[in-house]
């Protein structure tokens, strides 16, 4: 189903993708198709999505097919559904520098008969060394995000954005991003009320012209998390392309892309909701999408036939602006494996802080019966398959994330699909 | 109280950059002291530090262009701030290649010293850098500890030899025992000793040479074959050699038997003077 060569050098470059993406999940979906190998990656908090597609001229050589599933009615056209632990696969690209030196040609194939991946080094003196990964079938996720409807672009050399992120600790969690038409600031957050924290605050501001691109349509301060943009940070390093940064306002996820002619790699981060009624206040993260997840679920389960006829309740999630909710894990209804408290440090405050925020008005109707929340990440993702893929685009602000069943659904939708 | 200060020359910058890197590798944690004419970094032998004590000294016009400063009172014309030493260096090291560094004390929710960093870019414009480093301001009541210690009469002093040598001999002892006995005598001669049941390990160093004594007497009673010991925790020794980066202008080390030994550096123009007591 998947066939692919590259060399020495490319291996490093692929090396780095796995190793960016391992900064946000510890599981990696492969997902080649006929526009390239992708690589996507998404947090168990679901507050961050990584992809980098690998476009078929990257590679020294690359086939692909599906594979026709024949039952007594229909046949089923199935992807490569293939997900791969980080812990099986990060050692497999360690040391990349090495890599690049000895590796003379790598292979990766599979076929999901076998439900494994090989990859193959073919070094020098002839050495070759083979890695036999075995794979779980799960159907990746993508996002949908309108990053150039976004109101803010900004793009930037990867090291004047490497200068800002040296002045961070490894131990700050989140960064806010200020702008105005004058002025950039990359600054430190923190969740902790003012006054208690012994940590430094840093801030750097930056002028319009050290982007090479600058283009602000409204002054807006995001706040997002530091670890996943080191991991985008680290992959452009190997590139050596500008790093594109789309985004609106807090709580509307922003995208740090790299575009260049042989892969696209995006990071599509969620941000800190803004809440007018609170000035200063922790933040959790939206787990709700728990309940909106049930429905992915059912779809994802679906061929790709009736996969467009799946529930269309929810038009997805949403980025909510509404006043916070605490989130209350038990009282989902649902009985799809729950997500397990993903051990953010954050996640683990929602439950001691007191709201005294009011019941919300939220625009879905799934809310669980008195949950409240406090600030959160909005989370962007993960919604159903709604019956008519044309309502996305009058609603470019609603992001999805959508299974990415067959080539049908791809190429249905002109909407930037990650 | 108020603290104004401003660098401008680059290798000003640098030198306290390093500075700030050397306390930082010494004390954790460490009050700094401003006066009208000096910076002091002071760690004082309590007991979280294991009775080792520090106190390095530098002028602060061999540094700042500007330096402004109102103690607590009049009569009391001095500043006492307690920092962690790695945040200061941290923020230090950001201004590489700075066209101007500032330092104030603010008060933004809870005092701080605020290091500004005007940066040069490849780009016209210049990038503005601000590090808010929390502080704790030491009451006057709590100042009568953290003054600068007496130099103890020794028994004997001798330059030291390269630190860097020093401290990879140290390192390999580490490994065999904790307990290290520094011995010196007046003829130049300086031993590191480690001495376990199974094994005794002994470093000599020969003609490092002696400063001159303060008083002539008792250099002059003592027979200079004789040595003065001290044992010590070697683990303080390692940790005072580990943030000597650079080889000092002067390096001396003066030892009261079996009480102290006394290290008396001096970088450039910073004074560095380190205490570490004997085991007791």
């Amino acid at each position: 189903m998947l066939k692919c060569g590259m060399s020495g050098s490319q291996v490093k470059v692929f090396g780095k993708a796995i190793q960016a993406l391992s900064r946000i999940s510890d599981e990696l979906w492969l997902d080649p198709s006929e526009k390239g190998l992708a690589l996507r990656s998404v947090n168990s908090c679901r507050s961050a999505y990584g992809c980098v597609l690998f476009s078929p001229v990257f590679f020294q050589h690359y086939q692909w097919s599906t594979s026709v599933k024949v039952n007594e009615n229909d046949s089923t056209i199935s992807n490569l559904n293939c997900k791969l632990g980080m812990k099986s696969i990060l050692p497999i690209f360690r040391c990349l520098n090495s890599l690049e030196r000895n590796v003379e040609k790598c292979k990766i194939f599979t076929s999901s008969d076998l439900c494994k991946v090989v990859i193959q080094f073919f070094c020098r003196h002839g050495i070759r060394r083979t890695h036999n990964v075995c794979f779980q079938e799960s159907q990746p996720l993508q996002v949908i995000f309108e990053k150039n409807m976004c109101s803010n672009t900004l793009i930037i050399q990867p090291r004047v954005l490497a200068e800002a992120v040296v002045l961070f600790t490894s131990s700050q969690e989140e960064v806010t991003l200020a702008v105005t038409p004058l002025s950039v600031c990359l600054k430190s957050s923190s969740d902790e009320p003012m006054g208690l924290t012994n940590s430094v605050y840093s801030e750097m501001f930056v002028g319009p012209d050290e982007f090479d691109f600058f283009q602000i349509g409204v002054d807006t301060e995001i706040t997002f998390c530091f670890k996943e943009l080191k991991g985008m940070l680290t992959f452009s390093e190997a590139t050596h392309a500008p790093i594109a940064i789309h985004f609106d306002f807090p709580g509307k996820p922003m995208a740090l892309s790299i575009d260049d002619m042989l892969l696209e790699a995006n990071f599509i981060l969620a941000t800190l909701a803004d809440e007018p009624s609170r000035a200063s206040s922790p933040q959790s993260l939206c787990l709700s999408q728990k309940q909106k997840r049930s429905n992915l679920m059912c779809s994802t389960n679906n061929s790709s036939k009736t996969g467009k006829n799946a529930t269309s309740k929810a038009p997805g999630c949403i980025l909510r602006k509404a006043a916070p909710k605490r989130l209350y894990p038990n009282e989902t209804q649902i009985d799809i494996p729950a997500l397990e408290n993903c051990g953010s440090p954050i996640m683990k405050r929602v439950n001691e802080d007191i709201s005294e925020v009011p019941e919300s008005s939220v625009s879905d109707t799934e809310a669980a019966p008195g949950s409240s929340y406090l600030r959160k990440f909005s989370c962007m993702f993960f919604g159903a398959v709604s019956s008519d893929q044309r309502q996305h685009f009058n609603h470019p602000f609603d992001s999805l994330a959508t299974a990415s069943d067959s080539e049908e659904d791809m190429n249905n939708g002109s909407s930037s699909t990650f | 109280m108020k603290f104004r200060a401003k660098i401008v020359d680059a290798a000003c910058l640098n030198h306290f950059t390093r500075v700030s890197a050397m306390i930082a590798k010494l004390a954790k944690t460490c009050t700094l002291r401003i006066s009208p004419q000096k910076l002091n970094f002071i760690l004082s032998d309590k007991v979280a530090s294991g009775g080792v004590s520090m106190w390095c000294e530098l002028e602060q016009e061999n540094f700042f262009r500007e330096f402004q400063m109102e103690g607590v009172s009049a009569e009391n014309n001095a500043i006492y701030l307690e920092l962690m030493s790695e945040n200061l260096s941290r923020a230090l090291k950001t201004a590489q290649n700075a066209r101007a560094l500032k330092i104030k004390l603010t008060n933004k929710h809870f005092p701080c010293l605020t290091v500004s960093i005007e940066l040069l870019s490849v780009s016209s414009s210049s990038r503005i850098v601000t590090h808010d480093i929390p502080v704790k301001v030491i009451p006057r009541k709590l100042w009568k500890d953290l003054q600068e210690p007496t130099v103890p009469v020794s028994d004997v002093s001798i330059y030291l030899p390269v630190l860097k040598t020093m401290k990879s001999i140290v390192e390999k002892m580490k490994n065999i025992s904790n307990h290290l006995i520094i011995e010196a005598n007046l003829s130049g001669e300086l031993n590191l000793k480690i001495e376990t049941e199974l094994v005794c390990v002994t470093t000599h160093f020969k003609d490092l040479g002696n400063p001159p004594s303060a008083s002539e007497d008792a250099s002059r009673d003592r027979d200079p074959e004789q040595m003065a010991e001290v044992h010590i925790d070697i683990r303080k020794l390692l940790q005072f050699l580990a943030g000597q980066q650079v080889n000092p202008t002067k390096a001396v080390c003066n030892i009261v038997s079996n009480k102290i030994v006394h290290f008396d550096l001096l970088h450039e123009d910073v004074s560095l003077q380190y205490f570490i007591p004997a085991f007791s």
